[in-house]
């Protein structure tokens, strides 16, 4: 009954988005549930990417309709929908110039945190970052650099963290840390989208899997509910991508 | 006051790239080298009233101002929105368009005023010139602001580095040598004076320059004000309006 009761962290209705002459989305509808983890596959052009720009608040949108915790959200967010989101976007962002200690502390006066020194102390531990804390992004390996944006995506304590293709060009050992600090978010309560091209990935993490095709949502459920409802059980959730999404499946 | 941490982000950030000797020069090397040349080479042999190292050191500190607050204001945003994905960062924070634009600012303003002050002790150092005065700093600041709010909309606006490069050669390089950093605008010919009269930097030096406060002081000191605001509202309007998919 509770469940019934409570908001959808996210939904987005009949969204469509065009740019430089380009259709871009096309009335894709999705709903993520709080606390979940909701995995968004599709082949590149798709319009993950873009989804999250839009749910973001970094572009605009012609038609369609987009709730944060059954809030709606414009274009310009105001300042309590901006806290709600925290983002890791493909590439990492950690600012250059600065050490993984300052880019967490700087991020933390911009999220307006008290006690930032502790809370950031505290998040380097988390995390396990004790030995490269004052290092620059430079010096740190694609993984390394990759646990530090997730980290301080996730320092203001966001009700929604959106990660994009978080371990693409990971080794396994940095992706199985990865999978690891997403899971020690969800615990926490936090509510999750991720977009990623690894079905292990999305089988592991995720509680439902939309996929995306051609800026449409062709479907969306748990990984056992689509590879029920597509390969009758009879195949993997990469054969149920594979005749979904591209029509080469590997029908058994 | 939620543009503080934006400043204070920028400002760390610039104290790390100034520790870049490349960074540095870039900056300060050109206003540098026309002050040293130009005030060894002619020194007080062109005729201008008060001397012509003097006159060329204020005119050098009015183009290190608009050259660091514009211009790395500018390189600074674009290169956070187009390289490094750092501007994300900056705009999903929970600190409002207006607070982000006055903290970028605000960062130029710094930028601007330091490196004016550079060229201040240089001329002071080399030629015992004592160039700021009250009117001159208010000058400084005002140059500063108007020059920072317009790098921070530009610097949201340009779709690439090709349209900056337009904007330099079409806008500050002119203004550069034709608003009276070189010689008195009053050598231009009417018609040219007229254009320039009014430019951003045309009022700076003519701040920069003045002893005591007049009627036009209080002029270039609106206009510059004026300006600013004006830019102002620009980078708030492209922070309402910001898009990844441009």
């Amino acid at each position: 009954m509770e469940n019934q009761t409570m908001p959808l962290a996210i939904e987005v209705k009949d969204l469509y988005c065009s740019a430089k002459g380009k259709k871009i989305l096309q009335g894709v509808s999705l709903q993520v549930k709080q606390g979940e983890i909701l995995g968004l596959l599709g082949p590149n052009g798709a319009g993950k990417t873009s989804l999250i720009r839009l749910i973001c608040g970094l572009g605009p949108w012609q038609q369609g309709e987009i709730y944060l915790m059954g809030e709606k959200a414009e274009r310009t967010r105001t300042d309590a929908q901006k806290a709600m989101l925290g983002l890791v976007p493909q590439e990492n962002n950690l600012e250059k110039e600065l050490t993984i200690y300052e880019s967490i502390y700087c991020y933390g006066e911009l999220y307006g945190l008290k006690d930032i020194k502790d809370q950031t102390e505290a998040l380097i531990q988390k995390f396990h970052m004790e030995e490269w804390r004052e290092k620059k992004p430079r010096q740190l390996s694609g993984g390394m650099q990759r646990r530090a944006t997730i980290a301080r995506a996730s320092l203001p304590d966001p009700k929604i963290l959106i990660l994009d293709e978080p371990t693409v060009g990971l080794d396994p050992a940095m992706r199985q840390e990865v999978w690891q600090q997403v899971q020690m978010l969800k615990e926490a309560g936090t509510t999750i989208l991720l977009t990623t091209h690894y079905m292990e990935e999305a089988e592991l993490l995720c509680d439902r899997i939309s996929f995306l095709k051609e800026g449409r949502v062709l479907l969306t459920d748990t990984a056992a509910g689509i590879k029920h409802r597509v390969m009758q059980d009879k195949g993997t959730l990469e054969d149920a991508y594979l005749s979904l999404v591209t029509g080469e499946g590997r029908q058994k | 006051m939620k543009w503080i941490p934006v400043y204070k982000r920028e400002l760390r950030m610039l104290m790390r790239r100034m520790g870049n000797l490349g960074y540095l020069f870039s900056g300060l090397l050109f206003p540098m080298i026309y002050l040293l040349a130009f005030g060894w080479g002619l020194g007080d042999s062109v005729n201008v009233a008060g001397g012509y190292i003097g006159f060329l050191a204020k005119g050098m500190m009015a183009i290190s101002v608009m050259m660091n607050s514009f211009q790395q204001t500018v390189i600074s945003i674009s290169a956070a929105r187009f390289y490094y994905g750092t501007f994300q960062t900056l705009k999903l924070s929970p600190i409002g368009e207006k607070s982000l634009a006055f903290g970028l600012a605000m960062a130029g303003v710094t930028r601007g005023v330091f490196a004016g002050v550079i060229i201040a002790l240089a001329a002071w150092l080399f030629f015992d010139i004592a160039t700021l005065t009250i009117p001159g700093i208010i000058g400084l600041v005002l140059t500063a602001m108007c020059f920072a709010s317009f790098g921070v909309a530009v610097g949201m606006s340009i779709k690439g580095q090709e349209q900056f490069s337009i904007i330099v050669n079409f806008f500050i390089t002119p203004m550069t040598f034709f608003c009276g950093s070189f010689f008195p605008i009053t050598n231009l010919p009417d018609m040219v004076q007229m254009a320039v009269k009014y430019l951003p930097l045309s009022l700076a030096n003519s701040l920069l320059r003045l002893t005591s406060w007049d009627g036009s002081a209080v002029i270039s000191v609106a206009i510059l004000l004026l300006t600013a605001i004006a830019g102002f509202a620009w980078s708030v309007w492209r922070l309402n309006n910001y898009s990844e998919f441009e």
